[in-house]
């Protein structure tokens, strides 16, 4: 469960279960043990109302007037009955509800007890019966013992509670769904600001702003804060990291050209081409050094997406400056929807590097394919670039040379100098390939690079 | 041809002035950012060798400030960074090439050549007009395919004025962008010079390369046989 709201809502929904079941079982437990009291005063009610009615007959029984206080016992199959019984357990007296039905002996209490009990008639229609048993002194002294039982129908109790518990998980259910929703509308409210954190993040990764808002809750405030500084640290970190390489690189290469300058006042004795080859390779070692890590930008923090279009246009109209004497047709065809995922110092270097070296071997003609990479969605920054020249193409086996990871800066290809190294470099930094071969279409060199979305 | 060098190392800055000067430029020198701003907006140059990562105020400023004040003469980067970012910077501000230290002298020499030719609208180092050919690359003039001896001066000359076929000069450009250092010479001496090439290019008179306008100055009138 990956969300902070899905887990809320599960919790409170098995908390609001917990409880409303609890409080439902307390309820109805109540309410049954209300109602059953109730039920047992009434049946105590009818039973004393039964034995002030009783009349000594002949022969040692009890009688009834036919019409009763309760009109139910004269009704059949009221849900009321009664009856009263002597010591052999003989019916002496039955009410006339009771016509046709068998109500159980049950077990007989002590003299002068009452027994409530819950009793079923033959056909399962639970009842609550009150059973008394009495001696009852006959005008001739004798005392003789009856059993007095009353029996109600708990139907209509039972369809009573049903109808109570029903409304109490009706009304229960209602509350916990106008609960769960409030929660989720609270939810939504209290999380509003942490998904406002996630768009200007994605903002952020865009291109499209520079920092986090300052408008979050107080709680929030100092993440946004500490968010900002750690951006804004990792921008300086690399513009620092930049500058460090470009004032190395000035620092370094000025004195390079100063000996050379230098040198070539010196005409062309041994001297001087040997000391030439030493600065030829001290230049190339820095060249490569020093441009070479602009590639590890690919882990900074925050990678605006590049519009590659822009970038190739910027470097074919450059280019179009310096080949201005050789002035090839430089044909792009970039899908306006690529995104570069990474530096753009890094793409330019890519691209530059593989069109100059295009316009370099061409002989009249270059082009520059861009396209997303299959499988990569819109602005994970997955692409496919291609280069291709109508010039003398790369042998394969300095092809080769080159793609082996790790071959030295010197064995790489030449003639292709150390542009193809470098961009062999940077595409691998950004988890790419570089693949050479030759262009079916103009007949050159064909070098792709294919860099993979990047979905940090 | 005046060149304005701007480099803040002035081992390089002096070698380059030096191999200029060899070449047949007239140059000038700055060694920070502030006075090369200066000399590249208020003297007569024809072309601009700017170092990107200047003390004061950076090459590129010096370019963007250069262009925004309407000056058009071709701009040549040094740089040692060499990062295409840089470039691309470096020629959307208004440079024409760049060169990447540490860099052979013949290179600058050779893009130098090409800028300043092609600002003067020739495609090739070959300058051809009629049957007047000049060989940028070798210094080289000849007429109906027969060289011509000339004197330094006289090249610089026919140089500038070959580069610029069809455009108006006057003395004091000549003077200006030709001598090192003194302006002050004598402008009869551009006519000396003037006359000696006429006659070394067309002694019988036939083809009349170069047209004299009264009060305002020279022009190489020969139709291009190339345009770039």
């Amino acid at each position: 469960m990956s969300s902070l709201s899905a887990r809320l809502l599960v919790s409170v929904s098995v908390l609001l279960l917990l409880f409303f079941g609890v409080t439902i079982f307390v309820l109805e437990t109540a309410f049954r043990e209300a109602g059953e009291q109730a039920q047992e005063d009434i049946l105590d009610g009818h039973l004393m109302a039964l034995l002030a009615a009783a009349e000594p007959a002949e022969e040692g029984r009890l009688g009834m007037p036919p019409d009763l206080f309760e009109p139910r016992f004269g009704n059949i199959g009221s849900g009321l009955y009664a009856e009263i019984r002597d010591a052999e357990g003989a019916i002496v007296w039955r009410s006339r509800s009771a016509l046709g039905l068998e109500i159980p002996v049950g077990t007989v209490p002590e003299d002068g007890n009452h027994l409530f009990l819950e009793e079923a008639l033959e056909d399962e229609t639970p009842l609550l019966t009150l059973a008394l048993a009495v001696q009852w002194e006959f005008p001739d002294g004798e005392l003789r013992p009856f059993v007095f039982k009353v029996a109600e129908s708990l139907d209509s109790f039972n369809a009573q509670l049903g109808r109570f518990r029903g409304q109490l998980f009706g009304w229960f259910a209602l509350v916990a769904l106008i609960m769960l929703l409030s929660i989720s509308v609270l939810m939504r409210r209290l999380l509003q600001p942490l998904r406002r954190i996630e768009t200007e993040i994605g903002e952020i990764e865009e291109g499209r702003r520079a920092a986090l808002s300052d408008y979050f809750p107080s709680e929030l405030k100092g993440v946004a804060r500490n968010m900002n500084l750690l951006i804004e640290s990792e921008r300086a970190r690399s513009d620092r990291y930049r500058l460090t390489l470009d004032n190395l690189a000035h620092s370094l290469k000025t004195p390079l050209a100063a000996l050379r300058a230098l040198l070539d006042d010196r005409g062309n004795g041994e001297f001087v081409v040997r000391s030439n080859e030493q600065i030829n390779r001290m230049d190339e070692i820095v060249r490569y050094q020093l441009r070479k890590p602009a590639a590890s930008a690919a882990g900074t923090l925050v990678l605006a997406p590049i519009e590659v279009g822009r970038e190739i246009q910027r470097l074919v109209t450059g280019l179009h400056k310096v080949y201005r004497d050789k002035n090839p047709r430089i044909d792009v065809d970039i899908d306006s929807k690529v995104r570069f995922r990474g530096d753009t110092g890094d793409f330019l270097e890519l691209a530059g590097n593989l069109l100059d070296n295009a316009c370099k071997w061409c002989d009249s003609r270059v082009a520059i394919a861009i396209s997303s990479l299959a499988g990569s969605n819109k602005g994970e920054g997955g692409l496919v670039l291609t280069v291709i020249d109508d010039g003398p193409g790369i042998p394969a086996e300095a092809a080769d040379a080159l793609l082996q990871r790790g071959t030295r800066l010197d064995e790489s290809t030449p003639g292709h100098g150390i542009g193809l190294a470098i961009v062999r470099d940077i595409a691998n930094s950004y988890g790419g390939t570089l693949t050479i071969t030759r262009s079916q279409a103009l007949g050159g060199a064909e070098i792709t690079v294919a860099i993979p979305p990047n979905r940090s | 041809m005046r060149l304005l060098v701007i480099e803040d190392d002035t081992t390089l800055l002096e070698s380059l002035a030096v191999q200029l000067g060899e070449a047949g430029y007239a140059v000038e020198k700055a060694a920070d950012g502030r006075e090369g701003l200066y000399q590249a907006l208020e003297f007569p140059i024809d072309l601009a060798i700017i170092d990107l990562g200047l003390p004061e105020v950076s090459g590129l400023d010096i370019i963007r400030e250069v262009r925004r004040q309407g000056k058009s003469y071709p701009i040549l980067i040094l740089t040692a960074r060499d990062r295409w970012q840089d470039k691309v910077d470096g020629l959307e501000a208004g440079a024409d090439d760049y060169v990447v230290k540490p860099f052979h002298f013949e290179e600058v020499g050779a893009r130098v050549h090409a800028l300043l030719r092609r600002s003067g609208g020739w495609a090739s180092s070959m300058l051809e007009a009629g049957p007047v050919a000049l060989d940028l690359s070798r210094q080289e003039l000849r007429v109906n395919n027969a060289p011509i001896e000339l004197t330094s001066f006289e090249y610089k000359i026919i140089e500038y004025l070959m580069v610029r076929a069809g455009q108006v000069i006057s003395k004091t450009e000549l003077t200006e962008r030709l001598y090192d250092q003194d302006f002050e010479r004598d402008s009869n001496v551009i006519e000396v010079f003037i006359g000696r090439l006429r006659k070394k290019i067309d002694p019988d008179n036939s083809i009349n390369p170069i047209e004299t306008l009264r009060g305002r100055g020279y022009r190489f009138a020969l139709e291009r046989n190339q345009t770039g």
